[in-house]
């Protein structure tokens, strides 16, 4: 189990020098300038550079197997997780087209009633109640203009 | 001194109008709410709020945005002491010996001191905050790039220094931070960064997306399918008084915490949580009986308490005298100074004055609202303990939604708060902290600026951030956080870690 998860900090850590790599290509594209003037993309390749550096002490750190690179990845619902993350992506997506009301009163069904395992109708109850106070806090008090959609709410 | 009271007097005019009483009310009860609550915090709910002030004066934005800060940490202790678990994160050590009074019967006191630990910490906090806040500001006129980008170079070292995990990963999340910090439009030459085509990156990435994620839904995406059924103090609570005995013992705890919380909080980077640690561990000390730590002592509570609201005050004043924020919290309050038009840094306090005292005078009347409306209130805290997390997290995630889409009525927010959401639950799995990130993604933009106008201003000479004195000083105060780790075990999280 334990070499799991050392498996796992040192694919992070070698994840991160990836990033800072891919950061110093995407700089020197930029151009780096001179340190008389400097460039648009000299904070990048500099930025990405310490990255690689500290993502290299990262890696050391966990394969000396210390405590602070042991990461807990096993204890989440991953399904769950994907299911909500999707349903917001869902949400971003469908927010203008259909309106506030409509989505968000899905959205929130979904979450007590799928995700956390309310009962369908008091979900609803719930999704309902949630939708009218948001709407009336935000469009009617705070003067937030929440997107209407084709349907005109 | 008598420019700086007869200002204050000026400040407590403005605070004192109705409109601007209204809006401290709103958020101080705000702060204490998201206090009170596990899984939202301060800064996620000035993010979320941040919207709805635009059509108010900067004034009385602020004003409010300002109370939740404070008000949290009022908020927090209830929880740590009725229920063993911290509202705030800021709040953690209030639970070792406050939740042991509740269970000896004694939870009034516990909750009453701490209680007024706040008040009076947070009375000490704004009288320091109005005697250095305007002093610093002249001193920080003398301030050119150089001293800056140093000043922001110690504020990210300390925060790493502070990482209660590997210091690595924390340095790793404020590079990562800066890079993210400065995608967006090069503010020289306007050529797109790091944008690969997408409109809405030009203008950079806004911070309430990013903070909702991080802070918001990661949190509840954390707690997905775990039974959170938090077992709230049935018995009355009574007694919210301290007794003599009490005050006795609590009053030097009190003194010392404020003062170390307050003069803590100045340093950039450091913000409310580490203080509150130092201060238990420093009463421990000085305690004749240290072995009664933890098992219900009134000290434990009444120093944590002081030091964390203290704190709060003294990481007003980098940010309003030079324009630094200190933590998370401070650094969403910098972006929504920058909305409103306000150019934070040493001239804020000559320009904008009223804003300004006004903030401070405003702090005081919501130090004394929480003292007036919090002990009464406390069983309506509790109450509101008692709704299920499931309806709670899903609250959370559209009130996260509607604060991400709301600052530029644009859903590409929207999609960015997802993304940093699972973002931030990988950080928290891989064992890498989110506020080093957050703070560096504010001051990036200020860095990168800093840094290429003093290399301008040298010829390109590196030199130039230990040739100017109080650059230097900065510098080296960064080396010394930095390196002396490398060669010492004497880490403060970990001696923290041991005293816990």
């Amino acid at each position: 189990m334990k070499k799991t998860k050392t498996t796992a900090a040192n694919a992070v850590a070698l994840f991160w020098v990836a990033v800072g790599v891919l950061v110093c290509y995407g700089a020197t594209r930029l151009g780096l300038g001179s340190v008389t003037e400097p460039g648009s993309g000299f904070i990048f390749f500099w930025s990405g550079l310490i990255l690689v550096l500290l993502s290299l002490v990262a890696l050391a750190e966990s394969l000396r197997g210390s405590e602070e690179g042991i990461p807990q990845i096993g204890e989440m619902n991953w399904v769950k997780i994907t299911l909500v993350l999707l349903s917001l992506l869902l949400y971003a997506f469908f927010l203008e087209r259909l309106g506030f009301v409509i989505t968000t009163f899905v959205l929130l069904s979904f979450l007590l009633g799928l995700i956390e395992g309310t009962n369908w109708a008091r979900a609803f109850g719930v999704a309902s109640a949630a939708v009218l106070g948001s709407f009336a806090i935000f469009e009617l008090w705070l003067k937030i203009r929440l997107p209407k959609g084709i349907f005109g709410f | 001194m008598i420019e700086s009271l007869t200002s204050l007097a000026i400040g407590f005019n403005i605070a004192l109008q109705p409109q601007n009483l209204l809006y401290c009310l709103i958020g101080v009860t705000m702060g204490t709410l998201v206090g009170v609550l596990p899984g939202i915090g301060p800064t996620a709910t000035i993010a979320l709020l941040l919207p709805a002030t635009f059509k108010l004066s900067p004034i009385s934005a602020i004003i409010m945005l300002s109370g939740i800060c404070y008000g949290a940490m009022y908020g927090g202790s209830t929880t740590s002491i009725l229920l063993n678990i911290p509202g705030e994160a800021s709040s953690v050590v209030t639970c070792l010996d406050g939740y042991q009074m509740a269970r000896k019967g004694r939870p009034g006191p516990a909750l009453g001191i701490s209680a007024f630990a706040s008040f009076i910490a947070g009375t000490v906090s704004i009288f320091g905050l109005i005697l250095l806040a305007p002093t610093l500001a002249d001193f920080a006129l003398k301030f050119g790039p150089p001293e800056y980008f140093a000043l922001m170079v110690m504020g990210l070292a300390v925060v790493a220094y502070l990482a209660r995990k590997s210091m690595a990963k924390a340095l790793m999340m404020a590079v990562f931070g800066v890079i993210l910090g400065c995608i967006g439009l090069d503010p020289i030459t306007a050529t797109p960064r790091f944008t690969f085509g997408v409109l809405e990156l030009a203008d950079g990435i806004g911070i309430a997306p990013v903070v909702m994620g991080l802070f918001g839904i990661a949190e509840v995406l954390e707690n997905l399918g775990v039974l959170r059924k938090a077992k709230v103090f049935a018995g009355k609570i009574k007694g919210l008084f301290p007794n003599r005995e009490d005050w006795r013992r609590a009053i030097g705890p009190i003194a010392r915490g404020s003062l170390l919380g307050f003069l803590l909080g100045l340093l950039p980077g450091v913000g409310a949580i580490v203080p509150q640690f130092l201060s238990y561990a420093l009463e421990k000390r000085l305690s004749r009986h240290p072995e009664r730590f933890g098992t219900g002592e009134i000290e434990g509570v009444a120093a944590p308490e002081a030091c964390n609201n203290a704190a709060v005050g003294g990481t007003f004043i980098p940010l309003l005298s030079l324009g630094i924020p200190s933590n998370a919290m401070t650094a969403i309050l910098l972006g929504a100074l920058m909305i409103y038009g306000l150019t934070p840094g040493p001239l804020l306090i000559k320009n904008s004055p009223d804003l300004f005292w006004g903030v401070i005078a405003s702090m005081y009347i919501g130090n004394i609202m929480l003292l007036i409306l919090n002990l009464p209130l406390i069983p309506m805290w509790v109450s509101i303990l008692k709704i299920p997390y499931s309806y709670l997290s899903s609250f959370i995630i559209l009130f996260c939604l509607i604060g991400a889409y709301s600052l530029n009525n644009n859903t590409a927010d929207i999609y960015i708060a997802v993304v940093f959401s699972l973002v931030g639950l990988l950080m928290k799995k891989f064992a890498f902290e989110p506020a080093p990130l957050v703070l560096a993604f504010v001051l990036g933009p200020l860095l990168e600026t800093a840094l290429r106008r003093s290399l301008i201003l040298s010829d390109g000479s590196f030199l130039i951030f230990i040739q100017r004195p109080i650059s230097a000083v900065f510098i080296l105060f960064a080396f010394f956080v930095l390196v002396v780790p490398l060669f010492s075990k004497l880490r403060l999280a970990r001696g923290l870690s041991e005293e816990d």
